[in-house]
């Protein structure tokens, strides 16, 4: 029993082992210039299930350099999605659409500072606010000669959870009005769901668009650069989870 | 309101004659019902396309009638007679075939014109036939229009350019217009050019759709008997028509340059360059910047070329390169600070500058320096460097971004997508939920006693059965020593104790008169436990058990009778 137990230990590490030098090969490659072996590898990792925002980035840049615009702009996206402040993401994701000729998806001020959290962020900033507001009430109950003043600080953390509250609203809203890619040449978003209605713009290869409503017949809503039209589903793929 | 009419479709054309230069409104009408838009099949000669869907309520004599329009603009490109259709409108309720004529006529300026394409086309070229990446190549566009067609002279492309790859949006300008002749016909001829240039190698498409709006006089338009609600003025004489433009497919096969003889020095520039390098200030002290400025000039990807590379040495200490806007968009200038870190330092190195020559197709390799400096030795030099650094960069400099950031280094903890966060678990939901639990019941703890200590019935009130069990098990004990006199008094003590707190009485207002007047619906049996009791706690004799028990436990069920008692 006990030998059985020290294998299975001895067992656990392997598949980090494994995925350690499929990273290391991967930037091996992207170092040598071999980026179809590198984006390769990346995405063995990812089908594997590895979920790093690491390992999301670094896929991207293997695409890009690659020359597969449009699957790198969807993975900068993904990477993002994980980690909105992180710099360098940001900057590559930048520059691969500014590559694409697509525009920059640029909300308003409010939308910026929603998203300047992630979802998980959004959730630990809820949880610690529900935390700290639980204790506060505790404290209140017992410490009446201070209990004005002990509620009046509880607004701190109700703010706090509504504003998270608020953070996690906005990154739900990308499951009812996902984020797709454009995936195929000569996009055109038509004024109607139907495949004669007038076309109303084009859409480069490689531009993230919103979507914002859906027809049975295969066509998808999306807005582009604040102008709404109506696309073939064929013509996106889906970026956000 | 009932509806006027029931449930319809109807396809019209309006008008059903029109010349080559005109268009016509389809509708297609669901009359008390709704439909969606029908997708017309492709008919060669006109182009039919989709305005969008409108609707309409009707009251007549209090009657309403609804209609669902869906438009349509069918456009000819040649002359002839069309049948639209038949296509099926399916509605609530049914479906109905539909079909419709038009025909369309050579325009009256121009008795010769079979298609709109013999009018007016387009026609694109390039001044290179196989460019390099990042090379300019020039992309001219022709616009021929047949004399006596009126255009407004404002032109539009509207996509037909290749989707990706290329360096920023093509901004076409117009350089002139002449008249030519072509197959024996007068054509009005403009010129618009523009400069391209691509970010990767690969075949290149160039297709452009030149929109164009054509002026009809109104005249002819009226003699048709069409009112057009799209174009044109209500009052003017004349009107214009948005019209796009055939155009030729032109492929251009961009190279990339070739890995084949690539110096290590080469730093992405492409076209033909001249490279200066200028070093100041000449004389320093050991820890002080020394600048350099480097100046690429020429044509070509100048915003590509990142900056020359000087070789690090363990003398300098080398700070990263910045660009410095020139205001010219054919130089780029680069600044570099460098700081020698001692006296032993006599020149700055040999500066190389590598690019791809386009017009030999070779690369090309100019080389600066080196430049003689005199550097002195001084104590403390670090200090200096801190100091001095920030003053050699001047203002206006931007920091390099002309690729994408390297690769991120290897995570610590590999995470799976399988991998829940640590919230989302079912433990740590319950967890989560404690603290609330928790409040609550802190709350309503204190809440109890808070009300307990502001309400002395309540609290007595709640105290009563309490207090009463007390005495019940002393007489319960005495009932098992067969102790009488001990065992009335302690059922004296748990009736007047359980009553005085049960009807908040104060000790000496427990009497039998008192309790028996605030609960009337037990008077009785309360009254006989009262005397009972009262005469067995003074009377002469002993009690025999069996006398007991029963007196006991009809006490028992009298308070846990009066405990359901609503006062």
């Amino acid at each position: 029993m006990r030998l059985l137990s020290l294998i299975l230990i001895a067992l656990l590490p392997l598949p980090s082992l494994a995925f350690e030098d499929n990273f290391l090969n991967a930037q091996t490659a992207y170092d040598s210039g071999r980026y179809a072996e590198a984006t390769l590898l990346y995405e063995n990792m990812v089908s594997n299930g590895i979920s790093n925002t690491e390992v999301y980035y670094n896929l991207a840049n293997a695409c890009f350099k690659d020359g597969d615009l449009p699957t790198a702009i969807q993975y900068y996206r993904i990477a993002w999605y994980n980690a909105p402040r992180d710099p360098d993401i940001r900057a590559n994701l930048h520059f691969a659409l500014n590559a694409a000729g697509a525009i920059d998806p640029a909300p308003g001020f409010i939308d910026r500072a929603l998203f300047s959290l992630s979802v998980s962020e959004w959730i630990m900033v809820a949880i610690g606010s529900y935390l700290v507001l639980m204790l506060l009430l505790m404290l209140a109950l017992f410490m009446k000669s201070t209990r004005r003043s002990i509620l009046k600080l509880c607004l701190i953390p109700m703010a706090a959870t509504l504003l998270a509250g608020a953070g996690w609203r906005q990154w739900y809203q990308l499951k009812s009005n996902p984020e797709w890619i454009v995936v195929k040449t000569e996009a055109t978003a038509l004024f109607g769901p139907i495949d004669n209605s007038t076309a109303h713009y084009k859409l480069p290869l490689g531009a993230l668009v919103r979507q914002t409503g859906t027809d049975p017949k295969g066509w998808i809503e999306v807005e582009y650069d604040g102008k709404t039209g109506w696309l073939r589903r064929a013509y996106l793929e889906r970026v956000s989870p | 309101m009932a509806s006027a009419f029931s449930a319809d479709v109807k396809m019209s054309i309006q008008p059903q004659l029109i010349s080559l230069l005109d268009r016509a409104v389809l509708k297609v009408e669901f009359i008390d019902t709704t439909g969606a838009a029908i997708d017309f099949p492709e008919i060669d000669g006109l182009k039919i396309q989709y305005q969008g869907p409108s609707t309409e309520t009707r009251i007549i004599n209090l009657k309403s009638t609804r209609k669902v329009v869906h438009s349509y603009v069918v456009t000819p490109s040649k002359v002839g007679d069309f049948t639209i259709g038949p296509v099926t409108a399916k509605y609530k309720g049914g479906e109905k075939v539909l079909s419709g004529q038009l025909r369309v006529i050579k325009p009256e300026d121009d008795k010769d014109a079979q298609e709109i394409s013999e009018l007016m086309f387009s026609r694109i070229t390039t001044d290179r036939e196989a460019p390099h990446i990042y090379e300019p190549f020039g992309l001219t566009l022709k616009v021929y229009i047949r004399d006596g067609v009126q255009i407004d002279g404002n032109f539009g492309i509207r996509g037909g350019m290749p989707e990706s790859g290329m360096d920023g949006e093509l901004q076409w300008q117009v350089t002139n217009r002449k008249r030519q002749e072509m197959n024996g016909s007068i054509f009005n001829v403009y010129t618009l050019v523009t400069t391209a240039k691509t970010l990767t190698a690969g075949t290149f498409t160039f297709q452009p759709q030149v929109q164009m709006n054509i002026i009809v006089p109104r005249q002819n338009r009226r003699s048709y008997g069409f009112d057009d609600p799209f174009f044109g003025d209500f009052f003017g004489r004349q009107e214009t028509r948005p019209f796009v433009l055939d155009c030729n497919k032109l492929d251009v096969e961009v190279r990339p340059v070739p890995m084949k003889g690539r110096p290590d020095s080469y730093t992405g520039g492409v076209g033909i360059f001249d490279f200066d390098v200028q070093v100041g200030p000449k004389k320093v002290k050991a820890g002080e910047p020394i600048t350099v400025r480097m100046r690429i000039a020429g044509k070509g990807n100048i915003e590509k070329i990142t900056p020359p590379l000087i070789e690090n040495s363990h003398e300098f200490k080398l700070y990263d390169a910045r660009t410095v806007a020139t205001g010219n968009s054919d130089e780029v200038l680069f600044e570099q600070v460098l700081i020698p870190k001692s006296d032993s330092v006599t020149n700055v190195p040999e500066i190389t500058f590598s690019y791809f020559n386009t017009k030999t197709t070779d690369f090309r390799t100019i080389k600066q320096g080196p430049f003689p400096v005199t550097v002195e030795d001084v104590p403390q030099q670090g200090a200096q460097v801190i100091a001095t650094v920030p003053s050699t960069i001047q203002q206006g400099t931007t920091v390099l971004g002309r690729d994408i950031v390297y690769l991120k280094p290897m995570p610590r903890i590999w995470k799976t997508a399988a991998d829940s966060a640590w919230y989302s678990k079912r433990l740590s939901r319950l967890l989560l939920g404690l603290p609330a639990l928790f409040l609550l019941l802190i709350s309503g703890i204190a809440a109890r006693r808070n009300t307990l200590a502001n309400n002395t019935a309540l609290a007595r009130r709640q105290k009563a059965p309490k207090a009463a069990r007390k005495h019940i098990q002393r007489a319960e004990h005495a009932l098992r020593e067969k102790d009488s006199l001990a065992f009335h008094a302690a059922l004296w003590d748990a009736l007047t104790e359980y009553f005085g707190h049960r009807l908040n009485l104060p000790p000496g207002e427990v009497t039998q008169q008192a309790v028996c007047s605030r609960i009337p619906q037990e008077a009785e049996t309360i009254g006989t436990l009262f005397e009972t009791i009262e005469q067995q706690r003074y009377g002469f004799g002993e009690s025999r058990n069996d006398e007991m028990k029963p007196l006991l436990k009809q006490l028992t069920a009298t308070m846990r009778t009066c405990e359901k008692v609503k006062l």
